[in-house]
Order: structure tokens, then C-alpha cells, then sequence
């Protein structure tokens, strides 16, 4: 199963590459989101899938899964909060100051 | 006593926090955060004097024992790098007030900044992969708002090329952490220098170095990774330029010193050699930029680059003279890049335009920053006797010492291209037919240049009173090159 | 002695605190007493007993960079000529520069420069001599680039600059070079290895290294070009830094370490080959030069040329000329740069075309030019140095040794060479003096009424005029003084020299006299000649080599720049990425990485492979929607897939994490993308689809290479059994999880709430400042 979601983690990260080649900021925002899902199922597949019970201690049980990779994970899903709402916000105002969300026609040159 | 090695980020944190709250009243937060900046600078420069005299600091936060808690590292480098950081950020705070309007002020400018610092110090001193990650998340979400900060149209286009490619490397960042996770079991940085020496860095392990590499390269702007630098550094405030350029991308390159020196140095014949190449490439890709172009902001911009190459060289090179030679740099490079930053922004200010062909005679009007200029340009190119000179000789004596000749011609030349994109500038701006139409805006010019004058002073410091910190230096040089050390120290053993 | 060298550079800092007294008194005269002190100072060791003094003064010990300074013949010399000279130039130049000039900016460059050329030739330690060095330069190009308002000016220093630091960086190479293979930085301490340099698999290296210093320094073919332009610097500093002393630096050099390089079997033809290439072409120039100061430079050079000639013979009796020649070219050359500033400065012009006649308005100025032109020309007259010098130059080029090959084809072809280049040195000397004092008075053509110099302004000259003639009758007086101290400590023997005027009928004499016949008749007859000098492009062809390496530098860098940097973002994360794809793949393929045998798997369940399915066909769905809010959705899709995954592996609190953080993200993605444009059809080339999806692709696959392959190899126990074993003893909780994020990586957590609190903050000041400018 960890090759499957290994695989799957690439696929993420390969649609997610594919649209932040894209020109629309909104396709480019939508692939930094999917490198980020990408990025989580990675940091769950290495800390080996279902290896025992969820970490939450109860009398008598020996496995547990292990925890830290959660643990990351959650810190990690959070900050990519913060930034994807951050982007989302500072793509908006760009793209409504510039005029076009289109990122080809963004380029500027050395003097402006 | 351990305990002090968390002030270094405790206090910015605290101050940010608390200077969101006073943030309208513009006269008491100013005078705030210099306060709290100078004091911060005397409290790191004690820590420093206790770490020279008594070695590391270490400090396991909540008690949790090395490798299983996060530990903060406080060795001689990482205290060095965050008292020149708090050096830079003295200055830029008196800067600040007098760049910045006041709208932009009062959109939390010197909360970003406090936090800013937390996140470059953290970066530093953190013994821990993971919270490095974190950390570098603090100083580029900081480094986000601060970029954005006034919000002109060209500025948001900028940014949001910066931000998605630092974004882009951070989930890198985060992926390649988990590899090393499965692999060694540990985000504990010395205890992954241990378990990494324990298998002699053999299977996947050199790939995944060579990803975390590339993850701090996009960082540091080392080629071909750097395209998103130069022009997203001078956009924002001339002052935030400065941070950036002085702190960002040197995070980056501490970061490639730390990991390359401590942890992946068991395959140096392939790693650092391909540290070489891309050094001596990024040298010349650098300064060819730095002529191609009339805005002065971004000459000074695409001068970072060469730099970079610089300091990636002494890593690649890896013996115990050219690490010496690329923290000298580092930290050479670290002032004169904000110095640079802060007085192109000055002119730029005082004229109004960025275009060097519409400039001259500027040294009739502001003989101050122009000399300060000229004193800067030729620390940049590393013309003895100012600072830039005792790196570069370190590397230029390393590198034909390892019979690397090729580099080192590029290196020479690399720096007289250096010198000739800085002095265009001092001949063409400052030099020149007097303009009498123009008055000199005496008083700002004059309030520009003390922060100026206060890093340029440093820097020459670092060059002329080089045997205060050379020492120092080479102390590191042969503590980063015996692993053993920090491994010790962190898992005392 | 270290104050000695200190003295002009402290000076210089206090040069401007002198402003109060500016007004009424020449800033001038505050500065004479420093050269004049240093040169009573270095004239007292004078003397038949003079031994070699060395001193040491910390500096940067641990890198062995120190002000080690050591005092010989060679450098006692130069001494006597930065500080002699020195003395007069400052002199001079309190009458040459008006009040009203930028006075302590002039004198602050001047004296930085002597004490940076003091250091030059006292330095023992290679470090402090390069960096002394390098001084030099970038005070030459401030001196250069006083009258910055001129363009002309302004590109020669910035052509000097970048010809001469690109020579000193090439010595610092070799420098650098030295110290390594000798394991020394003290110059003396390295001739005394020789042989172990000369071993050296480096050797080749050193020498290129240092002689391409000394060349560019020196003004040697092809990088003099830059010393004609150098002329715009005021007539005081050409006098100085340009012909007696800076460009002095690049002989001294070769002459310091001619123990060392001189072992080469290619020192001869380099040195002497480069020199007298120099000599020929510089003096040839010099002919058709119409500005007085033009003549000069190229004078300059070719003399320049000549010594360096001279140093490449490598005799002893050659030693000794050159370093004679040196003092000689000193004085006259001072002496006629200061008559020619009196010209312009009397007459307001140094076009030679527009002057003559001036030898009655101007009669003591045209005698010191008598002096000084025929002492260049090397006119056999017994009270003229020039002379002296010019003559063994003859001598020594006729006793080379016996070579073979090529160089034994130079050494034959040397004093044809020599003579041919003092033909034209007494061409252009004689055009010199009598195009500007003879001829016919052209009035109307001249900016000023000329008279007679004040007093002062001539006294330099006078001097100097009279150090010709006294060298030139008593020359025993400067020989075994000084001179002879030189030469040996150059050459490292004893030297045994004579300086004579009459050695009988010998071949010197023959060649001296040919010099003047055929020169007077070139001169005579010159009129006819003058298109040849004008047929050869010239120099020019030089100086579009440097003007097109200039402009082609720029030209190329910001083409090269602008075809990456063009501010495409997509671009720029295709090359980062291209660069990331392949420098891994290249490791992994080198460092044999791959191990994609993983074992110790999980099961595969369906349910898993479900969500595994739909969530492939969301994501890749994402790619092909044009629809924005159904793009979103479909993330959205992704995102709760994700969470069922956590779910299923057991991951209670991030499912629920991520359940709320992605309907808060779905949520605001719809909101902001309510207010852009619509998602366009992708009108792609196909070439640019097949480019995205091959990087795509690849970056998937490898990082799920990179990923399995790090997976396959746990090679060691993880550190969560201590959390799951300490997790409710020492954390208090039983929610592991929970335990490591709020307190075992407890600062994680506190920082990640900076994080969004920074996010927050930053959004909110987007969105206010808006508000604000809307408002206005």
C-alpha cells in the first residue's frame, strides 16, 4: 500500500507542477494546493500506514502507528494554510491592480 | 544558564507581538523597537562572549532530552551570524524610520521586522530539521508581508513570483524531511549526522542530501535556481531590500554550511564537487547579470548572486581554510549587502529615479553616501583592505591550493566584473557636471547616511581588524569539520 | 619606517579637517613638509655603508599578513624618488592649482597614493604589497577623475582602474601562488627558496601571473592604453603617478622578484621581448601625437618598455642601466610633464599644432625643456644623464648571451630593435622642443597670452633640470650611493658598474651617433614622413580592442540576462525545476540510490484503493476543467479524499484538521475568485503542453522514486517509541500526538501560530490599505 500512496503523492505532485506551469493565477494557486496534499500523504506513506492502533494510549495495547509523522504534519498542514490564504489575498489584489490574472503578463522589465 | 540561547529569538517574538499593539501610536513604537533592537544586539553579543568562553549552549526546550525534544544549537556559528544579524537590523531600524512613510508603518512594519529576526536567528541556532523548516516558514511569511508592504502594483506582481517559488521550495522543504525521517529514523539534526555517519551516507541518502541541497540552493540563490531574486528584492521598501538581501538568502547558505558540513560528508568526491561547478557557474551568471542593466537597485540586486558562488566555493572546496574563507564572506557579505541595499535606496530616494542614465553629479550634493558608496563597492570586490578581501583571499588561497586553478580564475574575474557593474555606478550617479538646479535635500540625506556610516564602519572593522575575528573563525572552521563536536555536544555522548 | 608610510595616509585624514584655514592659506603648503620629511628621512641612510634594514609590525598575524617592511638599495631608491619627486610635484602643484579647486580632495588622493607607493617598495610581506598595490590603482583613479565633470576624464580612469586592478588581481594569483608553494609570505624568504619554486609544477603559473601584474601596471604592450588617457588627471599628477613613480611599480616588481623569475629560460624573451615591442611601438606613436601630454604619455611608455628591456637581459651590467635609467627617466621626465603643464597653463592649450614660437616669451621654460628633451633623446653630451643610461642600453643589447632558436633570434635582432626605437624617441623629442619653442608664433591661435611662469612654478622644474646635469657631470655621486645598492639588491651581486662618458671608439658610440644622423634627418625631412606615421591604424586598433570588451561586456551580459530572466514565472519554475529533476536523477544513477524492493508493506484494501482512485482522477481532473468553481470543487475532492486517507490510516486529529481546513480554503477560494476573470481555455502550443507534461511527469515520478526508495531503506529505529513510551509519564497525556505537539515539539507548534498570526496581520494590511486608497 505505501508504493500505491507513494505513487499517488507523485501523481499529486505532478498535476500540481503541471498548474503552476499554467498562466491563471487561480491554476497556479490550485497546484501549490495540490503539492501540499502531495507533500502530507509523503509524510504519512514514511512513517509506515496502519502498523497498529491510532496514538491515542489505551490500557493493553502494544502498536500503536507511529506518531510524529502526524505530528509534522499538522504543523505543516497549518503554515500551508497561512500561505495559500496569504496568496490567495495578495494574488487578488495583483491581479485586480495589474489588471490581468494572467501571469505571461506579468513579466515587467528593468525600468518602471 | 542555557536558557540564554533562547533570547535571542524570545525577545523579537516578544517584541513583535507586543509592537502590534501600540502599532497606531507611530512616535512610541519607533522609539520601542530601537530600544528593544539595541538591546537585543547587547544581549547576543554577551551570549557570544559567554559561547566563546565557555563553548556551546544547548538548550533541550520543554526538558525534553536531545534527540526526542527540539534542541537550539547556540555554537560559535550560529551566535556570530545572529549578532551580525542584529548589527543589520540596528541599522535598518534607524533607517526604517526615516524610509518608510508612515502608513507604511503603521501596517505593522515593525511587527513584521521583529519577526523577521526571530525567524533568521531561529534558523541559526535550531538543532532541529523540522523546526528549521518551521523557522524558515516564520522569516518567509514575515518576509511575505513585508514585501507586499505599501503594495504598489509592480510590487504585488513581484511578489507573488517570490512567494510562489519560496513556497514551492518549502513543500520541498517538508517532503525531503520526511524521506530522511524514514530513512534515519530522526529529525534530530545531530542525530542524524551520527546515524548518517553510522551507514557512511550510502543507498538514497546522497540523493536526498542533494534535494535538501537544492531546497536551501532556491533559498540562498545559487544557479540556476536564483531567478526569482533579483527582481523581487527591489520592489519592496529599501529597507526591507536590505533585510532581505543582508538575512534571506544568507539563511540559505548557513543552512548548506551547517548540513554539508555536519551531516552529508561522506560522498564529498561527488557532492562538493558539484558544489564547485555550480559555484563557479553561479559566480559568472551572477556578475553577468549585474552588467546587463542600468537600474542601479538592480545591480546591487544581481550582486547577491556572484556572492553567493563565493561562500558555495569555500563549502565545495571543503578543507579548513575555505570554510574559514566562506564565513568570513558570509559575514562580510551579510554587512555590505544591507549597506549596499540601504544606500541605494538613498539615492534612489533623494533623486527619485533608479535609472543610472539619468543620474550624475550626485557627488557634489551627497559627497557623504557617495564616498560611503565608493568604500562599499570596493569592500564588495574584495579589494584589501576592507572586509570582502580576507574571504576572498581565504578561497583564492584554498582553491589553488586544491590545484582547483579554474575557479579561481573565475573568482578573479568574477570580481573584477564585481568591481567594474559598482564603480559604473560611482562614475556614472556621482561623478558628473554639478547639476545646480538641483538643492540637496540636506537634512534627509544626512539622516540617511549615520545607519550607513554605522554598517560601513563594521565592515571595514571586519576588514582592517580582521585579527579580532579571524581567529573566531577558524576556531568554527575546525568545529564544523569534526562533526564529532556538535554530535557530542548535542547528544552527550 | 612604518610611519614613514603612515605619515602621508594619517595626513590625508586630517586634510580635511583643515577647511578653517583653506581660505587664506594653499592647502598645498600643509601638505610639503610630509614628502620632504620622508625624503630627508630615507636621504640620510644614503650612503657607501648602506645595509638592508627590516622591521615587523602586526597586522593580521594569524593569516600572516603583516606590515613587514624591509629596507634595501631597490627600495631605497623608489623611496628617494616617491618622496623626492613627491616633494617637488606638491610644490609645483601649489601654483598649477587655483584655490578655488577642490583642494583637500586633490591632496587626499595624492598623499593616499605616496603612502600606498611607499608601501609598495617597502613591503616584504606579499599580502601588505598587494594590497598597497591595489591602493595605488584606485587612488590613480580618483586622481585621474578629479575634473570628473569631463568625459574624458571620467573613461580614462575608469579604463585605468579596470586595466590595472585586472592586473593586480592576476598578481594576486601569483602571489598567492608563492606563498603556497613556499609556505611564506616574505618576498626575501621566497627568494631564498627559488629552487623549490622552480620546481614548482606552478611555475608557469607564477610567472604568467606576476608578469601579467607588472605589464598592465607598467604600461607594457598591449595594455598601455590605458596611460595616454590617463593624461586627463591635472598636469601634477601625470608628472607623479604617471611617469616617475606608479608606473615604476610594475619594473619594480619584475626587479624584486627577478631572483625568482628570472630562472625561467623564458625570462628574456618575455621581458626583454615585451620591453622592446613597448619601446619601438610607444615611441613610434609618440611622433604623431599632437597634444604635448599625448607625446609625453607615449614617451613614457616606450621608456618604460626600454627599462623593462633592460631588466630582461638579466646581466648584471643590464641591472645596473635599468636602475640608473629609472632615476634618469625620473628627472627628465618630471621636469618636461611640469614644463608641459607651464605651456598649457601659460597659453591655455597643449596642442602642439597651435604652438611655436614661444622660446623669447618663455625663455627659461624652453631651456629646461632644452635640458629635458635632449637628455631623453640621449644626445652624446657629457652634462646630459640620459645619455648615460641610453648608451649601456646600447652596450648590454650587444653582449647577450648566446642562445638558441627564437630567442637567440630576438637577442640578435635587439640592438637593431634598440636603435630603431631611440630613432624615434629623438624624432619625437626634438618635435617636442622645437614645435613648441621654435617655429612660428601663432597669436591668434592661442586662448591666452603667454609670458613667462611665476617663479614658483618653476623651481620643480629647475630642480630636477638640475639633477639632469648634475648626474649627468658628477655621476659617481648617485652611483655607489644608491645606485649601486639597487642593482645588487636586485641582482644579488656586487655591483661593479662605471658609469663613464667616454669609452673610446666602441660600437655604443657608432649607435648613438646613428641615432642623432638618422634622427635629424627624420626630422629635417619630416614633413614627407608624416603620412606614414598616420597610414598604421595605430594604437587605435588597441583601444577598440578595450572599448569593445567594454561595451561588447555589457552588450553580451544583458543579452544573455534577458534571454532567462524575462520575468516569466513559468519559465523560471521550469528551469528550477529541469535543474532539480536532473541534478537528483544524475545522483541517484551515480550514487546508486535506487532500492525500490519495499517489503515490509501494508495491505491494499479496496476501500483504500478507492479513495486512492478517486482522488488520482480529481487531481487530474484539475488539469482540464475550465470551469473556476468546479477547478475548486475538484481541489476541494482532493482535499477530502485526503482526510478519508488519514482517517483510514489512523490518523484521527489530522483528518479532522484537514476536513476544516480544507472547507475554510474551498471556502475562500471561492470567494476570491469570485471577483477575477473567468478561466480561459488554455491556447497552448502543443509544444509547450508536451514541455509542461514531460517536467510534470518527471518531477512526479522521481519524487515517488526518491519517496519508495527512502522508504525501502529503514535502517533505523524511529525516535517515536521514547513518545509512546514517555507520552503520558513525562507529558501527561494520552493523545500522543497531541503530547508532541503542545509539548515535546512545543515550539514547533508556538511558531506556527506566528506563522498564521503574520499571515493574518499581512492579509489584514492587504486588504486595509486598499480600503484606504479607495477612500481617497
Amino acid at each position: 500500500m505505501e508504493i500505491i500512496t507513494s505513487m499517488l503523492a507523485g501523481i499529486l505532485f505532478a498535476t500540481g507542477v503541471y498548474n503552476l506551469l499554467q498562466k491563471q493565477m487561480l491554476r497556479i494557486i490550485i497546484g501549490t494546493a495540490l503539492l501540499s496534499h502531495g507533500a502530507h500523504l509523503f509524510i504519512l506513506t514514511m512513517g509506515k500506514l496502519k502498523r497498529g492502533k491510532p496514538p491515542i494510549l489505551v490500557e493493553g495495547v502494544e502498536n500503536y502507528v507511529d506518531p510524529l509523522p502526524q505530528a509534522l504534519i499538522l504543523t505543516s498542514i497549518v503554515i500551508s494554510f497561512g500561505v495559500t490564504s496569504f496568496l490567495l489575498v495578495l494574488a487578488y489584489r495583483a491581479s485586480l491592480l495589474n489588471e490581468t490574472d494572467n501571469m505571461e503578463e506579468l513579466r515587467g522589465s528593468d525600468h518602471e | 544558564m542555557s536558557n540564554l540561547a533562547v533570547l535571542p529569538i524570545l525577545i523579537p517574538l516578544l517584541a513583535g507581538i507586543f509592537s502590534a499593539f501600540i502599532n497606531k501610536k507611530t512616535k512610541m513604537v519607533r522609539i520601542f523597537s530601537i530600544l528593544v533592537s539595541i538591546i537585543n544586539l547587547i544581549v547576543v553579543s554577551y551570549i557570544g562572549y559567554t559561547i566563546f568562553q565557555n563553548g556551546s549552549i544547548i538548550l533541550e526546550t520543554g526538558g525534553w532530552k536531545a534527540p526526542y525534544g527540539i534542541v537550539l544549537v547556540a555554537d560559535m556559528l550560529s551566535i556570530l551570524l545572529v549578532i551580525t544579524t542584529n548589527i543589520i537590523a540596528v541599522a535598518c531600524i534607524f533607517f526604517a524610520r526615516k524610509s518608510l512613510s508612515q502608513q507604511q508603518e503603521s501596517f505593522y512594519f515593525y511587527t513584521f521586522f521583529f519577526f523577521l529576526i526571530t525567524g533568521v536567528s531561529g534558523a541559526f541556532l535550531t538543532g532541529d530539521l523540522f523546526n528549521l523548516f518551521v523557522f524558515f516558514e516564520v522569516l518567509l511569511m514575515s518576509s511575505y508581508a513585508l514585501i507586499v508592504l505599501g503594495g504598489g502594483k509592480i510590487q504585488l506582481r513581484e511578489s507573488i513570483k517570490y512567494v510562489l517559488i519560496n513556497l514551492f521550495s518549502s513543500i520541498l522543504f517538508v517532503t525531503v524531511v520526511s524521506f530522511l525521517y524514514s530513512v534515519v529514523g530522526t529529525v534530530n539534526m545531530a542525530q542524524i549526522a551520527e546515524r548518517v555517519q553510522e551507514v557512511e551516507q550510502k543507498g538514497i541518502l546522497t540523493t536526498i542530501a542533494i534535494l535538501l541541497f537544492f531546497v536551501f540552493a532556491t533559498k540562498a540563490a545559487v544557479f540556476p535556481l536564483y531567478y526569482w531574486l533579483p527582481k523581487s528584492y527591489i520592489v519592496p521598501n529599501p529597507v526591507v531590500s536590505a533585510l532581505f538581501g543582508a538575512l534571506l538568502t544568507k539563511v540559505g547558505i548557513y543552512s548548506i554550511l551547517r548540513v554539508f558540513t555536519t551531516i552529508f560528508v561522506y560522498e564529498i568526491d561527488i557532492t562538493h564537487q558539484f558544489f564547485l561547478w555550480l559555484a563557479a557557474l553561479t559566480m559568472i551568471t551572477g556578475v553577468i547579470g549585474a552588467l546587463s542593466t542600468n537600474n542601479i537597485k538592480l545591480i546591487i540586486s544581481y550582486n547577491i548572486i556572484p556572492a553567493v558562488g563565493f561562500m558555495l566555493m569555500g563549502i565545495g572546496l571543503y578543507t579548513e581554510a575555505s570554510i574559514s574563507g566562506s564565513i568570513y564572506y558570509l559575514l562580510h557579505d551579510m554587512v555590505v549587502k544591507g549597506t549596499l541595499f540601504l544606500i541605494v535606496g538613498a539615492i534612489v530616494a533623494l533623486t527619485g529615479t533608479s535609472d543610472l542614465r539619468k543620474m550624475g553629479g550626485l557627488i557634489h550634493h551627497y559627497p557623504v553616501i557617495g564616498w560611503l558608496f565608493f568604500v562599499a563597492s570596493l569592500t564588495l570586490a574584495g579589494i584589501p583592505p576592507f572586509s570582502g578581501f580576507i574571504g576572498k583571499l581565504l578561497l583564492l588561497q584554498e582553491g589553488l591550493a586544491q590545484d582547483q586553478i579554474a575557479i579561481v580564475i573565475i573568482g578573479l574575474i568574477t570580481s573584477l566584473l564585481i568591481l567594474f557593474s559598482m564603480i559604473r555606478i560611482f562614475i556614472q550617479a556621482f561623478w558628473g557636471e554639478k547639476d545646480d538646479t538641483i538643492t540637496p535635500n540636506r537634512v534627509k540625506s544626512r539622516a540617511y547616511a549615520w545607519p550607513i556610516a554605522f554598517l560601513v564602519a563594521f565592515s571595514v572593522f571586519l576588514g582592517v581588524g580582521a585579527e579580532y575575528v579571524y581567529p573566531m573563525v577558524e576556531d568554527i572552521s575546525a568545529y564544523l569539520l569534526d562533526p564529532s563536536q556538535y554530535i557530542d555536544s548535542v547528544l552527550k555522548e | 619606517m612604518l610611519i614613514a608610510v603612515f605619515l602621508p595616509l594619517i595626513f590625508a585624514c586630517l586634510i580635511p579637517f583643515l577647511s578653517k584655514w583653506k581660505q587664506k592659506v594653499h592647502t598645498g603648503w600643509f601638505v610639503l613638509p610630509i614628502p620632504f620629511s620622508i625624503f630627508l628621512f630615507l636621504i640620510l641612510k644614503v650612503g657607501k655603508q648602506f645595509s638592508p634594514i627590516s622591521q615587523s609590525y602586526a597586522w593580521i598575524p594569524s593569516l600572516n599578513i603583516n606590515f613587514d617592511l624591509y629596507l634595501d638599495g631597490l627600495g631605497l631608491l623608489f623611496g628617494l624618488l616617491i618622496s623626492g619627486i613627491g616633494t617637488l610635484v606638491v610644490l609645483y602643484s601649489i601654483y598649477y592649482l587655483h584655490k578655488t579647486e577642490q583642494l583637500s580632495h586633490f591632496y587626499v588622493y595624492l598623499l593616499m597614493f605616496m603612502a600606498a607607493m611607499l608601501g609598495v617598495v617597502f613591503s616584504d610581506n606579499v599580502y601588505a604589497l598587494y594590497s598597497f598595490w591595489e591602493l595605488t590603482s584606485f587612488s590613480s583613479f580618483l586622481l585621474i577623475g578629479f575634473w570628473n565633470h569631463r568625459k574624458g576624464s571620467r573613461y580614462g580612469a575608469l579604463k585605468s582602474m579596470l586595466i590595472t586592478v585586472f592586473g593586480g588581481l592576476s598578481l594576486l594569483a601569483g602571489l598567492i601562488l608563492l606563498t603556497i608553494v613556499t609556505d611564506t609570505t616574505s618576498i626575501q624568504a621566497m627568494i631564498d627558496q627559488k629552487d623549490v619554486i622552480l620546481n614548482s609544477n606552478y611555475f608557469g603559473w607564477i610567472l604568467g601571473f606576476l608578469f601579467l601584474g607588472a605589464f598592465t601596471k607598467s604600461a607594457q604592450f598591449p595594455f598601455h592604453i590605458w596611460l595616454p588617457d590617463a593624461m586627463e588627471a591635472p598636469t601634477p599628477v601625470s608628472a607623479y603617478l604617471h611617469s616617475a613613480t606608479m608606473v615604476k611599480a610594475g619594473i619594480f616588481l619584475v626587479a624584486r622578484f627577478l631572483p625568482i623569475v628570472s630562472l625561467s629560460e623564458w625570462f628574456f624573451f618575455i621581458v626583454s621581448g615585451i620591453g622592446i615591442i613597448t619601446l619601438c611601438w610607444g615611441s613610434f606613436i609618440a611622433v604623431r601625437q599632437t597634444d604635448l601630454k599625448g607625446i609625453l604619455a607615449y614617451s613614457t611608455i616606450s621608456q618604460l618598455g626600454m627599462i623593462m628591456a633592460m631588466l630582461g637581459f638579466g646581466t648584471d651590467a643590464a641591472i645596473f642601466a635599468a636602475v640608473f635609467h629609472i632615476l634618469n627617466h625620473a628627472t627628465f621626465k618630471g621636469s618636461l610633464f611640469m614644463v608641459a603643464g607651464i605651456v598649457d597653463h601659460e597659453t591655455g592649450t597643449r596642442d602642439i599644432r597651435k604652438l611655436g614660437g614661444l622660446m623669447t616669451l618663455m625663455p627659461i621654460t624652453a631651456t629646461l625643456a632644452l635640458f629635458g628633451t635632449f637628455s631623453m633623446a640621449g644626445v652624446p653630451l657629457p652634462f646630459l644623464n640620459g645619455f648615460y643610461s641610453k648608451e649601456k642600453f646600447f652596450k648590454t643589447s650587444l653582449e647577450l648571451e648566446e642562445a638558441s632558436g627564437i630567442v637567440q633570434a630576438l637577442a640578435t635582432a635587439m640592438p637593431v630593435l634598440a636603435v630603431l626605437g631611440s630613432i624615434f624617441t629623438f624624432v619625437y623629442s626634438m618635435y617636442l622642443v622645437f614645435g613648441t619653442f621654435r617655429g612660428e608664433y601663432k597669436e591668434d591661435e592661442l586662448p591666452q597670452k603667454p609670458h613667462e611662469a611665476p617663479f614658483g612654478m618653476l623651481i620643480s622644474p629647475m630642480i630636477l633640470v638640475i639633477g639632469i646635469i648634475v648626474i649627468g657631470l658628477f655621476p659617481h655621486l648617485v652611483n655607489g650611493s644608491f645606485l649601486a645598492h639597487a642593482a645588487e639588491a636586485i641582482s644579488g651581486h656586487e655591483s661593479h658598474a662605471h658609469i663613464k662618458f667616454w669609452h673610446g671608439f666602441v660600437p655604443p658610440l657608432y649607435m648613438s651617433l646613428a641615432v642623432v644622423a638618422l634622427g635629424t634627418l627624420l626630422v629635417i625631412t619630416r614633413k614627407r614622413w608624416n603620412s606614414i606615421y598616420n597610414v598604421v591604424p595605430g594604437t587605435l586598433t588597441f583601444n577598440r580592442v578595450y572599448d569593445w570588451l567594454v561595451d561588447r561586456t555589457e552588450l553580451f551580459s544583458s543579452k544573455i540576462t534577458k534571454t532567462y530572466m524575462t520575468g516569466s514565472l513559468k519559465l523560471y519554475v521550469q528551469l528550477i525545476l529541469i535543474a532539480i529533476i536532473l541534478g537528483t536523477i544524475s545522483m541517484l544513477l551515480i550514487t546508486n540510490g535506487l532500492n525500490l524492493e519495499a517489503t515490509d508493506l501494508a495491505r491494499i484494501r479496496l476501500p483504500e484503493l478507492l479513495v486512492v482512485g478517486m482522488m488520482v482522477l480529481a487531481s487530474i481532473a484539475t488539469i482540464f476543467t475550465n470551469n473556476r468553481i468546479a477547478a475548486i470543487l475538484i481541489l476541494g475532492v482532493v482535499g477530502y479524499g485526503l482526510s478519508i486517507l488519514f482517517v483510514l490510516y489512523r490518523a484521527p486529529d489530522l483528518a479532522l484538521t484537514q476536513l476544516i481546513i480544507e472547507t475554510v480554503t474551498v471556502a475562500l477560494f471561492l470567494l476570491v475568485f469570485m471577483h477575477l476573470p473567468k478561466l480561459e481555455k488554455r491556447n497552448e502550443s502543443k509544444g509547450s503542453i508536451v514541455m509542461n507534461a514531460t517536467i510534470a511527469i518527471s518531477f512526479g515520478a522521481m519524487m515517488t522514486i526518491v519517496g519508495i526508495s527512502s522508504y525501502t531503506s529503514k535502517w533505523f529505529e524511529s525516535i517515536s517509541g521514547y513518545f509512546l513510551e514517555t507520552s503520558k509519564s513525562l507529558g501527561g497525556g494520552s493523545n500522543v500526538v497531541n503530547v508532541i505537539l503542545v509539548d515535546m515539539r512545543g515550539l514547533d507548534t508556538l511558531f506556527e501560530i506566528c506563522v498564521l498570526g503574520i499571515a493574518a496581520l499581512g492579509i489584514y494590511g492587504m486588504i486595509k490599505l486598499r480600503r484606504k486608497k479607495e477612500a481617497k
